[in-house]
């Protein structure tokens, strides 16, 4: 058996951007049955090669091959009827369409060859979640569904496709852990259908608990691969970032103030009318960091808004410094002391075509003194910048550059600047490190746990449980729009994966 | 799109964004799935080629339309287009021309700029909407509406001393036009409704209010000429005096240094003042201006507002300025405000830009009007029409910075041609 | 932009959607009574039915359909309102103006052209590209449909013609949509502009001062005479008078209407356009060219919307003049947003907007309300102002309208 071709064989991808070697000639193999995983950290390579792989780049070396036979492919139509399917990180399914839709689209069967048969469609997604032993509704349209729902939709229509290899990309990043113990089973009954899966992850536990073998990609080149069997998360981390990591951020013992921010029985309804945030209460000190776990989509976005004067709150208090802020303006809540660093900087944290002196005055510019009586004084915002920029090591650029022409990391530095030159009292973070290499993510924790010594209140939001873990002085895990619970940096990951799921039903890998 | 044969300057944004989408970024603002605003392409755009490409596009779009002339007429463009050229009135800047062809050029340039007063206006309705994010096709509704305004004030407040007159109804007409426009502001900052969606809807509706207004029985038409579809005419006093050439001839009137204010103002609003600050953070990213505090519905609708203010001008200027009065004809065929959008794309939305595509515009169509263009070389009715596929063309060619890219790199491609090829990119 | 979604709370009471749109028909009803034939010449019948369309609104709210339950009160109100003024009316007034017959033929064809640009514009908008250049491709089919009509002889010929000159210009406005991913609404300013001059220059170089030939080969008229035989004679001689002599074009766009639905909601076509447009992205990674069902519609859209320019030059005034469409691209626009980018939906608004436009002149009728005449052309305006402005159910275009697709 171990004589047979490999079913799928990736030789010596390269993959050129500009200035940027995404993949360097990368080898890979996948045997018939089993799972595959792909381990690396965000801009190691992991998606450009999948991408490689579905046909959606075209490689500038290398070639791939298909049961030992060579194969090229122009579109995702191709690597779709050489057996691949892809389950996109981002899902790529229509809202406003039934689940029987989404799967058949692109090969409906048909009536008379020109109407679209939807009891067929609906038969056809039937037989194959019976025979995979999925629960689904083909008649559900994908917007009211839940996201766990969503990636087995997901996986149906590259099992519709008869697909052989698929191709998992970040698959539990939306997931609650409950759902992804689901969806490992998942992978297992099929693995036990004779699919071969690749599922890309930097997840270390994960990869363990579910791959045969292991390829972990460091800066788009391949590092090693390696079986299950031996592999330990210590050495697969090792690999992965190319040195020991410090998943300690050295600092010394809070010493907690005064109260500066105190939030009591909130309530956020979000934008579909549901109510996201239900009765949440906390407290944070001057001088401590407060850690918010909890899987994605319970409430903290909402939360966060509504901290931040973005949204009103339908119930609750927030306090600032002892004053009431609850229903005032956005721009009211950042002149009372709060400091806000968005989850998406390119998006919400920066105007990408405003010059960094004017991205530092996002906040501040019809005030003195770069602004007065109506009038902006641009001399004193570039002069501002020219101080300030240095003060955060923003790099690549000056105050007359604009931000978007910055890296990842530099412009959160210059989000991180304008938010703390302001001095707020408290500092929001959320997802602070979200994207970022290595090197940035270190600046920013550090300078984090800097301004905590200083005296701030600062507010952790984060997905990333190892973030949370390693900066946080208190723990509050949320979930469905409560917090459910406060811990100690000690913590372990497994007690807080339980609470973020609602508490015990059973132990969560 | 070929990236990696992109210009050097560009070449930094794109890695960069290309950095970010090597391992998905959620929602990052790289992904292929994100389409830029019109606004952010602009200052993409506008990065890309300086003052180079607005003149390659309308020298593109002229070349198209002389190969329209040559291709139905048979004549040669250039004697067209010289015929039309010495219909502008633009031939006065020339210091050899001199005598009776001098005095004709000073009639024909007047001409042109009395065209240019509105046209600039109506371009920088255009314009500071569009520094916000916005499209502004409502230029026209807000044109008619400042126009019935101005005639209606004008032609009544009899008693009003002259300047006072001309400031009331010039001010109301602005105001009036910033209503409009803040209707299509108030519906986009309250409910989300699209402003290109609500614009048409409000151009339509001013025409054929307007119509009403100014047409047979209607309140506004002129009960001394029951047979006429049009309005009383403005009182001589609150007439704008005219600074060059004969007041009787339709000379050229003060209207035009107002239209350089405005430009001025614009500036000054857009580079200088917190509102301008404001008003650009939200036409670029309206979310992180949320995030940073600003009120992104508030500039919405003021930005708006501000538009049809500029617009409702424009049509303040041409009643008070040379028309006088308003008839049904020009309610309904007017089309000052679509130029307008021509000139503010051209001009790219900078006040010197649209100074300069304004006077174009109106020299276009000035030079053929069929009092300036010469029928034995080209029938004016089809230079009329030939002005307007230009305008179609310079539209068209503006609104694609990719096809301008594209002719860059062509061009770089040239140049350098052989160290690319080397690389093996 | 994401503002509230109408959701009916689990505690609706039972049929409250029913009974609202009972209530909206209620309130037409009330204004009807008042009208030609029938001429309620008391206040009272309206009103009490005018009450009921408000007592069914009420009932709507309060069963959680507020938008539905408000416009039916809105209607009864409305109702009541018109019924009083009608009352006070003269009857010679009134059946001056309202002879139903007459305004329904006219509403039928003034709808005609904009139904085939809605249709047009549905499929363009439903791929996902802005479609605001339906005025300048009607216009192209209007005179290119003429002249090939005037060059061919043949009125079959001159449609032909004129739908290829609709999708010439939407193919422009396809390349520079999809291909140079310009923005949509620039490209259709562009191409409405570009319509405009050089169907204007080739009129005044080919016909010059003397217009369209009057011998111009048209669309034939279906002539039903057996719809007048149809018992009772009042009803067979009102159908004869509606249907019996309308041009062919009015019974191609029914059947156009229907097609386009079957197309866009019953084949595996319709489904990969309304994928594009919702998630381009996603029809792309399972093989369907984003580009190919981008640009066969943008093209299907301008060869419609030709068509309606064509009956609107051979078909129903025969002669071309310049810039004879006169806005009615927009108004098909406004059709299709007000339709919610659905055929019948769009038709609906179609014929509403046309009855706008055939009662329009029925007013001149009376020397008194003559005035008002251009007023309620501004109608189909407003109302679809009023549409997108959510308070007639909200318009939810297509997730991914507007935004140009980039392949990886």
């Amino acid at each position: 058996m171990a004589s047979e071709p490999a079913l799928l064989e990736l030789r010596g991808i390269t993959k050129r951007f500009p200035g940027v070697l995404a993949n360097d000639h990368i080898d890979l193999d996948l045997r018939k049955g089993e799972v595959h995983a792909l381990l690396g950290e965000n801009g190691a390579g992991k998606s450009t090669l999948m991408n490689v792989l579905y046909g959606l780049y075209h490689p500038d070396e290398g070639e791939i091959l298909i049961k030992g036979q060579r194969v090229a492919f122009a579109s995702s139509r191709d690597a779709i009827e050489h057996g691949i399917g892809m389950v996109h990180q981002h899902f790529m399914l229509i809202p406003v369409m039934t689940v029987a839709e989404n799967i058949v689209l692109a090969n409906e069967p048909t009536q008379a060859k020109v109407f679209f048969d939807r009891a067929a469609a609906r038969q056809r997604v039937r037989e194959i979640a019976e025979q995979f032993r999925f629960a689904i509704d083909p008649d559900a349209r994908i917007e009211n569904i839940t996201v766990g729902q969503q990636q087995r939709v997901e996986i149906l229509k590259a099992l519709y496709r008869r697909a052989e290899i698929l191709v998992l990309d970040e698959p539990t990043a939306v997931l609650t852990p409950q759902e992804a113990t689901e969806l490992f089973a998942i992978l297992e009954r099929l693995r036990s259908e004779g699919l071969s899966i690749i599922f890309i992850s930097h997840k270390l536990h994960e990869v363990l608990e579910i791959a045969d073998r292991i390829t972990v990609l460091r800066r788009g080149k391949k590092v090693d691969t390696v079986p299950r069997e031996g592999a330990t998360e210590d050495g697969l981390a090792r690999l992965m970032v190319g040195r020991d990591v410090l998943l300690q951020v050295a600092k010394s013992p809070a010493r907690p103030g005064d109260v500066v921010l105190d939030v009591d029985d909130l309530h956020v309804v979000d934008d579909r009318g549901i109510e996201a945030v239900r009765g949440v209460g906390m407290e944070i000190r001057r001088g401590e960091i407060v850690g918010i776990a909890g899987v994605d989509g319970n409430g903290q976005t909402e939360l966060i808004d509504a901290l931040c004067g973005l949204v009103k709150p339908s119930g609750g208090s927030v306090r600032v410094g002892g004053l009431d802020i609850t229903n005032a303006g956005p721009s009211e809540h950042l002149d009372e002391g709060l400091g806000h660093i968005p989850e998406d900087r390119q998006r919400r944290g920066l105007v990408l075509e405003f010059s960094l002196a004017e991205n530092l005055a996002l906040h501040d510019f019809d005030k003195e003194p770069v602004a007065r009586f109506g009038w902006l004084r641009p001399s004193l915002m570039l002069e501002r910048a020219r101080r300030t920029l240095p003060a955060f090591d923003v790099r690549g650029g000056g105050p007359r550059t604009l931000a978007g022409a910055l890296s990842g990391g530099n412009q959160q530095k210059v989000v991180l600047a304008r938010e703390i030159e302001r001095d707020p009292k408290v500092l929001i973070a959320a997802q602070p490190t979200r994207g970022l290499d290595v090197g940035a993510i270190e600046f920013v924790h550090r300078r984090l746990i800097e301004e905590r010594d200083e005296g701030r209140a600062i507010l952790l939001v984060s997905l990333e449980l190892d973030e949370i873990l390693s900066l946080s002085d208190r723990i509050l895990v949320i979930y469905e729009g409560r917090i459910v619970g406060e811990y100690s940096p000690a913590v372990t990951e497994e007690e807080l994966g339980v609470a973020m799921t609602g508490g015990g039903r059973n132990k969560a890998a | 799109m070929t990236d990696d044969e992109l210009d050097p300057d560009l070449e930094d944004v794109v890695a960069e964004e290309r950095v970010e989408e090597l391992d998905s970024e959620p929602e990052a603002r790289s992904g292929a799935d994100y389409a830029p605003s019109v606004a952010e392409r602009l200052a993409f755009y506008q990065r890309a080629g300086g003052i180079v490409t607005p003149i390659l596009t309308a020298l593109l779009a002229f070349f198209v339309g002389g190969l329209v002339v040559l291709a139905t007429t048979g004549k040669n463009p250039l004697a067209t287009y010289r015929a039309i050229f010495d219909g502008t009135g633009l031939n006065w800047l020339f210091p050899w021309v001199s005598g009776t062809e001098r005095s004709l050029a000073a009639l024909n340039l007047q001409q042109t700029l009395l065209i240019a007063t509105p046209l600039i206006l109506t371009g920088l309705a255009v314009a500071f909407a569009f520094r916000c994010g916005m499209f502004n096709i409502g230029g026209n509704g807000q044109y008619i509406v400042g126009a019935i305004t101005a005639v209606w004030i004008g032609s009544s407040l009899n008693g009003l001393p002259g300047w006072l007159h001309i400031l009331v109804a010039v001010v109301a007409a602005a105001v009036a036009g910033g209503m409009w426009a803040g209707i299509a502001g108030f519906l986009k900052a309250s409910i989300g409704a699209h402003e290109v969606i609500t614009t048409i809807m409000l151009n339509w509706i001013a025409v054929w209010v307007g119509s009403y207004l100014v047409g047979f029985g209607g309140p506004l038409q002129d009960k001394a000429q029951i047979s006429a579809p049009v309005t009383k005419s403005v009182a001589p006093d609150a007439h704008l005096p005219v600074f060059w050439g004969s007041a009787v001839l339709q000379g050229l009137h003060v209207g035009f240094f107002i239209a350089i204010g405005a430009l001025a103002v614009y500036w000054i609003m857009i580079n200088r003042t917190t509102l301008g600050y404001e008003v650009r953070a939200v036409g670029f990213n309206p979310e992180a201006a949320r995030y940073g505090g600003i009120s992104v519905a508030r500039n919405y609708f003021l930005a708006m507002a501000i538009s049809g203010a500029f617009a409702g001008l424009a049509g303040s200027m041409d009643i008070l300025g040379w028309q006088f009065h308003l008839d049904l004809t020009t309610v309904q065929i007017s089309s000052i405000g679509f130029t307008g959008i021509a000139v503010a794309l051209l001009g790219r939305n900078t006040a010197v830009g649209t100074f300069l595509a304004g006077i174009l515009f109106a020299a276009l169509l000035n030079g053929t009007s069929t009092r300036n263009l010469d029928p034995s070389v080209f029938k004016p009715e089809l230079a009329g029409n030939l002005t307007r596929i230009i305008q179609g063309l310079v539209v068209l060619f503006v609104g694609a910075d990719l096809l301008i890219l594209y002719l860059w790199q062509w061009r770089r491609k040239l140049r350098l041609g052989r160290p690319r090829a080397v690389t093996g990119q | 932009m994401s503002t509230a979604v109408e959701r009916a709370p689990a505690s609706a009471l039972a049929g409250s959607e029913p009974v609202g749109i009972a209530g909206i028909g209620l309130g037409v009803l009330a204004f009807w009574l008042a009208l030609p034939p029938v001429h309620s010449r008391t206040v009272a019948l309206p009103a009490v039915v005018g009450a009921a369309a408000i007592a069914c609104g009420a009932w709507a709210v309060a069963g959680g359909r507020r938008r539905l339950g408000w416009a039916a009160v809105a209607a009864g109100v409305i109702g009541i309102a018109g019924a009083v003024l009608a009352t006070h009316a003269s009857v010679s007034h009134l059946q001056a103006v309202i002879t139903w017959s007459t305004i329904l033929a006219a509403t039928l064809v003034f709808a005609t052209p904009l139904t085939y640009a809605a249709i047009g514009g549905m499929f363009s908008e439903r791929s996902g590209v802005v479609n605001i250049g339906l005025e300048g491709m009607m216009l192209m089919g209007a005179f290119f449909g003429a002249y090939g009509a005037d060059k061919t002889g043949s009125w079959v010929a001159g449609v032909l013609i004129g739908m290829a000159s609709g999708a010439a210009l939407a193919l422009v406005h396809a390349f520079f949509a999809i291909h140079l991913r310009a923005d949509q609404i620039v490209g259709g300013t562009a191409v409405n502009f570009l319509a405009l001059g050089i169907t204007g220059y080739l009129y005044v170089d080919i016909y010059g001062n003397n217009g369209t030939p009057d011998n111009l080969p048209a669309i034939p008229d279906v002539h039903l005479g057996w719809l007048g035989s149809i018992p009772p004679h009042s009803l067979g001689s009102f159908l004869d008078e509606v249907l019996g002599s309308q041009n062919l074009m009015v019974w191609l766009s029914f059947v156009l209407l229907v097609v386009a639905y079957i197309v866009m909601f019953r084949t595996p076509l319709g489904l990969h356009i309304r994928s594009v447009g919702e998630h381009p992205r996603a029809a792309d990674t399972v093989g369907i060219s984003v580009y190919g069902v981008r640009y066969a519609s943008v093209v299907t859209s301008g060869a419609l919307a030709a068509l309606g320019g064509a009956y609107l030059s051979i078909g129903f005034v025969n002669s071309f003049t310049e810039n004879m469409t006169a806005g009615r691209g927009f108004i098909a626009l406004a059709a299709l947003i007000f339709g919610k980018w659905r055929p019948f939906g769009a038709f609906a608004a179609a014929l509403l907007f046309g009855f706008s436009s055939a009662f329009a002149p029925q007013l001149q009728n009376v020397d008194a309300w003559s005035t008002y005449g251009t007023l309620f052309e501004a109608l189909p305006y407003v109302l679809t102002l009023i549409a997108v402005a959510g308070v007639i159910g909200r318009s939810i275009p297509p997730a991914a309208i507007g935004r140009p697709y980039q392949k990886q």
